[in-house]
């Protein structure tokens, strides 16, 4: 079964290749025809449960990079399985959202290889088992949700948007390739089912324990949209419906609570843990409920709610106990169902009306009957109304409050407090728009096509499913998830219905009071929104984009201080720090041998050598451009002579058709260079004369220096020698090394080369014709 | 540049050229060449036919625009590694088939590998001069 994932993965990344090809082939089709792959992996991940409910992982191992302890490890346990199962479920429906809802877009194919990219990636981050993996794809998922936020290039809200998003979660993500490292240093393997064998207590009291947790939660929280990061995740509503509802219901923001749960067991037996996660989740959740209700933009609204429950989740992992852990799985499992259909809903009212503010809508339930079934079912479950999942969570998430130790009932007022606000924005959400009288609209109101609310229904029936017969899905899913996270402790007990005339139930019944009075309170608090706006000047977000401008102006300063430009700049830069840093280190190893024991050249060299000082002279002082270049083709082939003497055919010959080539470019750009006249005065002559003899000092001494000394260098070379034709078959070393011993190495230099001639030909060719006819001598 | 012995010379020497580069990147694993100065020197050419003939006229020659070549010889090089991995060996693990043919010796994904640098070579250096060349051509 470790197979099949990985075939799965590969066909989610092999789908997202061939999309745009796809596209040309079957234009608004596509979307059904891809959808068969995430479909299909919907149903492999469901054939998993039982083992998984077993207690059995799914596990993959292949070595990568062996020698760096890099393997590709994949494993699925039972909170891997949730995860996997609502990115391909939720994945499939939004693939055919996105069919209905950008059905005619030219650049659809575009979109399907991002959406699939980004799929494949998210899949990878819950299934790998190896922190090196893990942080691969998700670095995947920041690259392709930048290009899926930023879908409408052409506006400049959207590109600043993605922009954002890439840069925060980007900063936290590379926090927590630090936190990993030192965490995969500090325990010897980067394997992340080892990892948490291991005895937390010996880890955690290490002295540099807190530094790890505290990078890798970081990158949680940048992800995850926890204050105060969370302002890039409402900027990012500028994408498409169909990439909300995925990014923001189930995937994207929930993968740092993934990994905070993933790396529960361990991170969790340090006495940080509790004092810094579940504050940070309450805050966000308060924060996330409290500025949703001043917005006037049903997907504004979705996505600060998105932000509280985030933090719900946060906060009940910070929390960490057992009952708490069980509820942020079935929290969690809830919103997706409930989100993604009323983000798919929204972007339909959206679409089909022309508006998305709530209080210009009503009555649409006529025009729209699917639509609005759909989105009254995912209210009533983010309500928390009875026999819906919605419900079900609540009722744990208030039972794990009410246990958890605190001072006095903090934690459960301030779950109550979110809770009511919910609430009151599930009924603006999911309620509002199709009730009531109908509204006049900038577009007059007709249904969907059923592409767009098929999914929304499907995901309404599964929450309505789960919330009635709560103990399969809790014997399925919750409960597995539950004791992953637990790290294997914790029996996986199914969920209930109903359990009595409970403090909980109390609690629900209060929180819909509250949430019903609150949203008819709704339109006056949005009158007060102003109060708001005043304060975000100030907010986090304020802090990010002053962040952002020092740094461009920092980089701006340097780029002008540093890199201005002018060739002869970079030279003199570049040689007189090699100068000086060699020049320090020389004296202390300094052994120049005697000279006796040297051997006379052959006449040839000498000759050869002659002849490239006198080329270097020559080009030195000529005072024609042609004569200069030809005299520095005459110290190339003089160079690639003397290797050739010493018996390294190899380098001599590229040397030969790079002086060939190099001298073929000159020509080629002669004519467009400025005329050859006198760059600089007298006295910047002799300071770069003086600085080229002491660096042609410096070097022949490291030469001496090599020559005489036995480096441990001397041991590859001869392990290269020794090696080259019995386990490489080649009796050319230089070759062998090239594309077998370090042949990744070559992988990388052929890569930069490339990358260079597109740029090349990017500046030479891809210029407006305006501008280039300007440039001419 | 309309030499006549320059495009006499570059009508022999540009296939000779190119069958020399094979034989320089067939060779390479046992004696001078490889795929880098294979890559070159299939650049060469057509640069050399190029200056002869004009751009157009070695863009007509070579048939696929540069920047394929380089996309191409990327993906050859990476396959050249993948291979190792079906096998179920860590990324760019040579492969081999230990019977020689004449001339090539013995082959394998190593080959694959230096086909996928020359074909990014002979890219690269086909884009940038051809860019640079047409630069100037308008003027």
């Amino acid at each position: 079964m470790g197979t099949l994932l990985v075939i799965i993965l590969g066909a989610v990344f092999v789908a997202a290749a061939l999309a745009p090809w796809l596209h040309r082939l079957c234009g608004d089709r596509t979307g059904l025809v891809l959808s068969a792959v995430p479909l299909a992996a919907t149903g492999c991940f469901a054939a998993m449960i039982p083992r998984v409910m077993a207690g059995n992982a799914v596990v993959f191992h292949h070595a990568w990079v062996p020698s760096l302890g890099i393997n590709l490890d994949f494993c699925v346990d039972g909170l891997s399985l949730l995860f996997l199962l609502l990115i391909s479920a939720i994945g499939t429906f939004v693939t055919w959202y996105a069919a209905g809802y950008l059905a005619g877009k030219a650049d659809l194919g575009k979109f399907y290889l991002y959406l699939f990219g980004f799929m494949g990636s998210m899949m990878g981050v819950v299934s790998a088992d190896h922190l090196v993996l893990l942080f691969v794809f998700w670095e995947l998922t920041s690259l392709t949700s930048y290009l899926l936020i930023g879908y409408y290039h052409n506006e400049p809200r959207s590109r600043a948007a993605a922009l954002q998003a890439l840069l925060v979660t980007g900063a936290g993500g590379l926090a927590m390739l630090a936190g990993i490292i030192l965490l995969g240093r500090m325990a010897g393997t980067f394997e992340i089912s080892a990892l948490l064998r291991l005895d937390p207590a010996t880890l955690v009291s290490q002295p540099g324990f807190p530094a790890i947790l505290i990078l890798i939660l970081l990158g949680a929280f940048t992800k995850s949209a926890q204050f105060p990061f969370h302002f890039w995740l409402p900027n990012a509503m500028e994408a498409p419906a169909p990439v909300s509802a995925y990014l923001h219901s189930a995937t994207m923001v929930k993968a740092g609570v993934f990994l905070l749960a993933r790396l529960h067991p361990l991170l969790s037996a340090s006495p940080l843990w509790l004092p810094i996660v579940a504050p940070v989740g309450a805050i966000t959740m308060l924060v996330g409920a409290l500025l949703a209700l001043g917005q006037s933009d049903l997907k504004k609204i979705l996505a600060y709610t998105t932000v509280g429950v985030l933090g719900t989740l946060t906060m009940l992992l910070g929390l960490g106990t057992e009952l708490a852990v069980k509820a942020a799985m079935a929290y969690l499992l809830a919103h997706a169902l409930y989100k993604a259909a009323l983000f798919m809903t929204s972007g339909s009212i959206d679409h089909e009306t022309g508006t998305r503010d709530p209080e210009a809508l009503g009555g649409l339930r006529r025009a729209m009957p699917f639509t609005a079934a759909a989105a009254l079912v995912a209210a009533l479950s983010m309500a928390g109304l009875p026999f819906l999942l919605g419900f079900v969570s609540k009722e744990y998430f208030y039972k794990a409050l009410l246990e958890a130790e605190g001072p006095g009932m903090l934690w459960e007022m301030l779950g109550l407090a979110a809770s009511v606000v919910m609430v009151a924005l599930a009924a603006t959400a999911g309620f509002k728009p199709f009730w009531g009288a109908l509204k006049p609209t900038p577009k007059p109101a007709h249904e969907a096509p059923w592409l767009m609310w098929l999914g929304p229904l499907l995901l309404g029936a599964a929450s309505l499913k789960t919330g009635l017969f709560p103990g399969m899905v809790g014997d399925c899913l919750v409960g597995p998830a539950t004791s992953a996270v637990l790290g294997g402790a914790g029996e996986s007990v199914g969920l209930k219905l109903w359990h009595g005339w409970t403090a909980a139930l109390a609690l629900s019944v209060v929180t819909l009071l509250l949430g019903a009075a609150l949203y008819g309170l709704l339109p006056r608090i949005r009158a007060a929104r102003g109060i708001c706006r005043v304060l975000g000047r100030f907010g986090p977000e304020r802090g990010f984009e002053l962040l952002l401008h020092g740094l461009l102006s920092f980089a701006r300063w340097q780029t002008h201080l540093l890199q201005n430009g002018h060739l002869r700049n970079y030279v003199l830069t570049t040689v007189l720090f090699t100068v000086l840093l060699v020049g320090w280190m020389l004296p202390g190893i300094v052994s120049v041998p005697a000279w006796d024991t040297m051997v006379a050249p052959h006449v040839l060299t000498v000759i050869v050598c002659l002849l490239i000082m006198a080329g270097s002279v020559f080009a030195c002082v000529s005072q024609s451009r042609f004569n200069a270049i030809l005299a520095m083709g005459v110290v190339g082939l003089g160079v690639a002579m003397i290797f050739f003497m010493f018996s390294a055919p190899d380098l001599a010959m590229t040397q030969v058709l790079v002086e060939t080539l190099a001298l073929v470019l000159f020509v080629l750009a002669f004519y467009r260079l400025p005329s050859f006249g006198q760059y600089s005065g007298r006295a910047v002559r002799w300071r770069d004369a003086a600085l080229a003899v002491v660096f042609g000092a410096v070097m022949a001494t490291v030469v001496l220096v090599v020559q005489s000394s036995h480096a441990p260098d001397n041991a590859v070379s001869r392990f290269m020698g020794e090696h080259s034709l019995e386990s490489a078959n080649g009796r050319n070393v230089v070759n062998v090394i090239l594309v077998d011993f370090r042949a990744l190495d070559t992988l990388g230099e052929i890569s930069v080369l490339a990358i260079a001639a597109l740029g090349v030909f990017a500046m030479l060719r891809l210029r407006p014709r305006g501008a280039r006819k300007e440039t001419k001598p | 540049m309309n030499s006549v012995i320059l495009v006499t010379v570059s009508r022999l020497l540009t296939g000779l050229l190119l069958v020399f580069s094979v034989f320089l990147l067939l060779r390479g694993h046992n004696l001078p060449g490889g795929g880098f100065a294979g890559g070159l020197v299939a650049a060469s050419a057509f640069v050399l036919h190029a200056l002869a003939n004009g751009f157009p006229s070695a863009r007509r020659l070579l048939g696929v625009p540069p920047r394929l070549l380089i996309g191409f010889g990327l993906a050859v090089a990476i396959l050249g590694g993948v291979a190792g991995m079906l096998a179920g060996r860590p990324f760019l693990t040579g492969l081999w088939d230990k019977t020689p043919l004449p001339v090539i010796g013995k082959l394998g994904t190593p080959l694959l590998f230096d086909a996928g640098v020359y074909f990014t070579v002979f890219g690269v250096v086909c884009l940038i001069v051809f860019s640079l060349g047409e630069e100037g051509e308008e003027d």
